[in-house]
């Protein structure tokens, strides 16, 4: 890579890997070593393609979208020890909370017992603001597979936050 | 009359909680970005490696279409498009115009407004077109939408049944086979299931046995949320519907798509984890009893009256292309074409004493079978004992028993 596109790049990944790694714990539900991993194998790939990535109207929003596909492949792929840091994730506490810490765990827990799938459809939605059908490219899938997940995600979130999440979040 | 409504209040609160859950979590971005240069370069380095030696590295090709195009990276050729000789001119891809243009010809009498559209052309691996159609009776969204999923597989099945009432609120749904073998559903139900808000959303999905899917979405609003009810029911009957989905048209603009790469390599059904811990248990020494097992995850935790111990199976298919990763020196080929190898470690948690024994197997037609089990309760957990409940040998009898072949 040429100095002033490799300066480019760099000044973009310092730029995005915060929100890149909070959108990775989300998507893995708290476990933060698998979401480091994530983050770095997306970042890698950007950098590979920085050329055509630079070029385009988002770049990050294509770094989420690359971000998404690396987790939803490394679902697919997932080796039997990989399999258990999924199952039974990390959950780190979220540095510097204290009142409200134990429904963030809650919260994470929740999305923990969502198929990776449905959970990607509620970071997308619900953490990234994406439209189904924005959501739907990112995940290669069409809109009417993200609305059928997503319905069922926020079924399944709601029978298992209910009131609690109902506490949380007034404003 | 119209009916105003507010965003979903648990929607809404969900999104403050995510984020507040996010904005907690606080990265080494310096670690983050140099771990990323170096996987970036040796990515580059692997991807020229394999280009000069005319092959597609193996851990390129499985997530290489993150970008651009699922066929952009490791070499791989486009997918051929189904029914056609992969040899044959790819079908030049579908344009939002075409899209928009096809839409409107099959609409009643009525007047069309907020054309919007995303074609193949495009990079849209589901294309769609959506549009406000008035006949007189009130404005109204209609959406028709494109793509390419395995018929049988899962995702199919999950597109053209019919949803559990308890899930999905609906006034009715069809699930009906065609003359064809293409498989229909009609729906008539809700955009928001809680029915805070009267916006009607009738659709209609159909699936080809070569596995186009086209739907039509429409609304009795011109748009689904923060859109005012405009007339009682969406303006097409299920009738026009049906025949408005099961046009040929569609079917040739779906055929510009390339297959799904994600749905292609999912297994037609994963067994479930209740079926694979029946099969696990069975094959179990009879003096070690089962004192937890798992609902979401294929885990037992197993007490052989020496300390309580985890073990945990996965059943997969379709692992073949990785076997290169997951199979490497030290492994062992069966007679049968099964690989095999035995791996240690200290678990995934680094808690001081932990031991992880693991046994992985590969059949031939890519099914796996990976059984690990630990020295304690959980991952997380002091070790309870020395050495893992089930012993290396037992381990290796699990993972290569026939019992695993009736979810081949």
């Amino acid at each position: 890579m040429r100095q002033p596109r490799a300066d480019e790049y760099a000044q973009f990944a310092a730029a995005r890997a915060g929100h890149l790694y909070r959108s990775a714990c989300l998507l893995t539900a708290g476990d933060t070593h698998l979401a480091e991993d994530l983050v770095q194998e997306a970042l890698g790939r950007i950098y590979v393609r920085w050329g055509r990535i630079s070029r385009v109207d988002n770049p990050a929003g294509y770094a989420q979208t690359v971000l998404t596909r690396v987790f939803l492949a490394h679902q697919r792929r997932r080796s039997s020890t990989e399999r258990a840091t999924d199952t039974i994730p990390d959950r780190a506490a979220p540095d510097g909370g204290h009142g409200d810490l134990p429904l963030r765990l809650t919260l994470l827990q929740a999305l923990a017992r969502l198929p990776a799938k449905d959970r990607t459809v509620v970071v997308l939605r619900y953490w990234e603001d994406r439209s189904v059908e924005e959501t739907a490219d990112v995940m290669n899938a069409s809109s009417a597979a993200v609305r059928t997940r997503s319905t069922r995600a926020l079924g399944r979130l709601r029978e298992l936050l209910g009131e609690e999440l109902g506490e949380y979040a007034t404003p | 009359m119209p009916v105003e409504h507010d965003p979903d209040p648990f929607e809404t609160r969900l999104g403050h909680a995510l984020r507040d859950a996010g904005d907690r979590f606080t990265a080494d971005r310096a670690a983050l970005v140099d771990g990323g240069l170096a996987r970036g370069r040796r990515q580059r380095l692997r991807r020229r490696t394999a280009v000069l030696g005319g092959v597609a590295g193996v851990a390129l090709a499985g997530v290489g279409g993150a970008l651009l195009t699922p066929w952009d990276d490791g070499g791989a050729s486009r997918p051929g498009t189904s029914g056609r000789p992969s040899a044959q001119a790819p079908v030049a891809p579908v344009t939002g115009h075409e899209l928009i243009e096809s839409l409107e010809k099959m609409l009643p009498e009525g007047e069309v407004s907020g054309q919007e559209a995303k074609g193949g052309a495009d990079g849209a691996p589901a294309p769609y077109a959506r549009v406000v159609f008035d006949d007189g009776e009130g404005a109204a969204g209609i959406v028709v939408g494109l793509d390419r999923i395995a018929f049988g597989g899962q995702h199919a099945r999950q597109t053209v049944d019919c949803p559990d009432r308890t899930l999905v609120r609906h006034d009715a749904c069809v699930s009906t086979e065609l003359p064809d073998g293409s498989l229909l559903k009609l729906f008539q139900g809700y955009v928001y299931a809680d029915g805070r808000a009267k916006t009607k959303l009738w659709s209609a999905d159909l699936v080809t046995p070569a596995g186009q899917h086209v739907f039509v979405n429409e609304l009795n609003a011109a748009a689904e949320k923060d859109s005012p009810v405009t007339r009682p029911e969406p303006p097409l009957s299920t009738d026009r519907l049906k025949k408005l989905v099961a046009a040929p048209v569609w079917r040739g603009y779906a055929d510009s798509l390339p297959e799904d790469p994600v749905e292609a390599a999912e297994p037609p059904a994963e067994p479930s984890v209740d079926s694979v811990l029946d099969t696990f248990a069975a094959l179990l020494p009879r003096k070690v009893k089962v004192v937890e097992r798992g609902e979401d995850y294929s885990f037992l935790v197993l007490d052989d009256g020496g300390g309580r111990g985890y073990v945990q199976v996965d059943v997969q298919h379709n692992m073949g292309d990785v076997a290169g990763e997951l199979f490497g020196e030290g492994s062992e080929t069966l007679p049968d074409g099964t690989l095999v190898n035995f791996r240690e470690n200290g678990g995934d948690k680094g808690v001081p004493g932990a031991v992880m024994w693991t046994v992985d197997s590969l059949r031939t037609d890519g099914f796996r079978v990976v059984v690990s089990a630990l020295n304690a309760p959980t991952q997380h957990d002091a070790p309870s004992r020395t050495a893992p409940v089930l012993g290396k040998e037992r381990l290796r009898k699990i993972a290569l028993s026939p019992e695993w072949d009736r979810y081949r």
